[in-house]
């Protein structure tokens, strides 16, 4: 089982493909009975930032969103919930999302599989953090080492 | 104002079209094996670009603004107008709560208030010590030439510890007691989407005006204040560009839940400090920005109109980038360009008008006509 908390498993599995995840949600679907909670659909979000100066909301813009949510039953009476919100216009990967997320939630057959997906995802995920780091590493700058003379020089 | 519809035409519309599909295609007829303008290389060889379309279009969806690039053939304005006509066939379906910038993953932070900051300052990728030369040997990269960069960077970067975020700078300077105190406001964020702006409107109507408006409008009118039509005199506490999570309550769980994420630029100045008019000690004044994408003028530009407005709302505008109305009809890109296309447009009922009023004027005034 993934060590990953559930509010990270979009992050991880959105590193890979929407065909990938798509692909999966089909197959393990195919051991369930899926009932739509909420229909997939895909739209905008509205991002509400706070603004630096005084703290308080404003809107920057919008974002593709797309989201689901499922209700997965068995054969031998169990189910598990499950939904997904992603930024991304596509209802189809929101659908597969809210499968995988219930399937992995309440580990129905199939879960080592997407926990697996999670994981690797994270690890991509941990590379691009990697790659922001290492910029911000390899510029670091240290104007304390500017004698006061130079930096009189240098002020616009 | 009017003119009247086209009627006819058509094959010439169409015609306009299909010459202009010519013109993207062109490089096709040549003796060299011409290929398409991948999405994918526009989306990373003119980053710079598709930050430009996704926050002047007010839509975070890069992949589109590339296609948006691609089909007006790299016109800024139409590339926004097309983001902006795609998103207006899009229902929305929900908004985030407040996200907190403290949150981004930063690929750059800088300030021009202090040597030092908490966490430091780390120049990330920026032209601003690069001389502009232009570097002919990109003239002809060749496709080998051009892989080897990115990975012969990446060996050579050692691995980084670093925090996962860094303070804000003027969370210090709040500390100290030198910055005015957060307004703790929460009521809901004025909404340009929705809502027309009246004047006056509040600052959320502005700051989200100003975050989709048109970057070389904005930055003419900041420039205004900067040159002498103004004195906000900004100093810039912090300048941040970095990855932002956008977090949404889990369905299920309604534990808030990353679902993304979008580059934003942000922008902190510190301004001339004002007294206070409660009795209160002075403190500096200061003015905000951001953007969607990696847009360092038009975020610097945004976080001086705001302190300007901010000063003219309170006080009245004593120029015109203190005047709210001024400013915020005036530099939204699609809003402009297209009050200016529509002067192409046929307009031979009020010009006929104008013609005939000219000409009865001559003769009244005894003028030939």
């Amino acid at each position: 089982m993934t060590n990953l908390e559930r509010k990270h498993w979009i992050r991880a599995l959105t590193a890979h493909p929407a065909s990938v995840l798509n692909a999966l949600a089909d197959e393990l679907a195919s051991e369930f009975d899926v009932k739509l909670k909420s229909l997939p659909q895909a739209g905008l979000g509205l991002l509400t930032l706070t603004d630096g100066a005084f703290h308080e909301p404003y809107y920057l813009g919008e974002f593709p969103l797309s989201s689901c949510s499922v209700e997965l039953s068995m054969a031998d009476g169990r189910t598990a919930a499950g939904g997904a919100h992603v930024m991304a216009d596509d209802a189809d990967l929101a659908r597969a999302l809210a499968i995988l997320d219930a399937v992995v939630a309440a580990r129905l057959p199939g879960w080592e599989r997407v926990s697996a997906q999670i994981d690797a995802g994270a690890a991509i995920r941990a590379e691009e953090d990697r790659r922001r780091r290492a910029m911000l590493a390899a510029t670091r700058v240290d104007f304390a080492m500017l004698n006061n003379a130079e930096n009189d020089d240098d002020e616009g | 104002m009017s003119y009247v519809a086209i009627k006819g035409g058509g094959r010439a519309i169409a015609g306009a079209a299909a010459v202009t599909e010519f013109l993207r295609t062109e490089e096709g007829l040549s003796e060299t094996l011409a290929e398409p303008l991948g999405i994918d290389a526009i989306l990373h060889q003119l980053r710079h670009l598709v930050d430009r379309v996704v926050s002047e279009g007010g839509v975070y969806h890069p992949k589109f603004a590339a296609l948006a690039i691609k089909q007006s053939l790299g016109d800024t304005l139409e590339a926004a107008f097309a983001l902006r006509a795609w998103r207006s066939t899009r229902p929305r379906l929900l908004a985030t709560p407040p996200l907190d910038t403290s949150r981004m993953r930063l690929i750059r932070r800088i300030s021009s208030a202090f040597k030092e900051i908490p966490g430091g300052q780390m120049l990330g990728p920026t032209p601003d010590y690069a001389l502009r030369l232009l570097r002919m040997e990109l003239m002809d990269e060749s496709p080998d030439a051009f892989r080897a960069v990115a990975r012969a960077w990446l060996d050579s970067c050692p691995e980084a510890r670093l925090p996962d975020s860094f303070p804000k700078v003027l969370d210090a300077l709040r500390a100290e007691g030198l910055l005015p105190p957060v307004t703790g406001r929460t009521q809901a964020a004025f909404d340009i989407t929705r809502e027309p702006l009246v004047f006056p409107v509040p600052r959320s109507a502005a700051l989200a005006t100003m975050a989709r408006a048109e970057t070389g409008s904005l930055l003419a009118v900041a420039y205004s204040n900067m040159r002498g039509y103004g004195d906000v005199h900004p100093t810039v506490a912090e300048l941040r560009v970095g990855y932002l999570p956008v977090m949404l309550p889990h369905p299920i769980t309604g534990e808030p839940t990353e679902v993304g994420e979008v580059l934003v630029t942000e922008c902190e100045v510190v301004a001339m400090y004002e007294a206070d008019d409660a009795g209160g000690k002075p403190m500096f004044t200061i003015g905000y920005g951001a953007c969607f994408g990696h847009n360092e003028v038009k975020a610097i530009s945004m976080a001086i109109l705001d302190r300007a407005l901010q000063k003219g709302m309170k006080d009245g505008p004593g120029n015109p980038s203190e005047d709210p109305e001024f400013v915020l009809l005036h530099v939204d890109g699609v809003d402009s360009m297209g009050f200016a296309s529509h002067y192409k447009m046929p307009h031979y009922v009020t010009f006929q008008s104008d013609l005939d009023r000219l000409r009865t004027t001559q003769q009244k005034s005894g003028e030939p006509a």
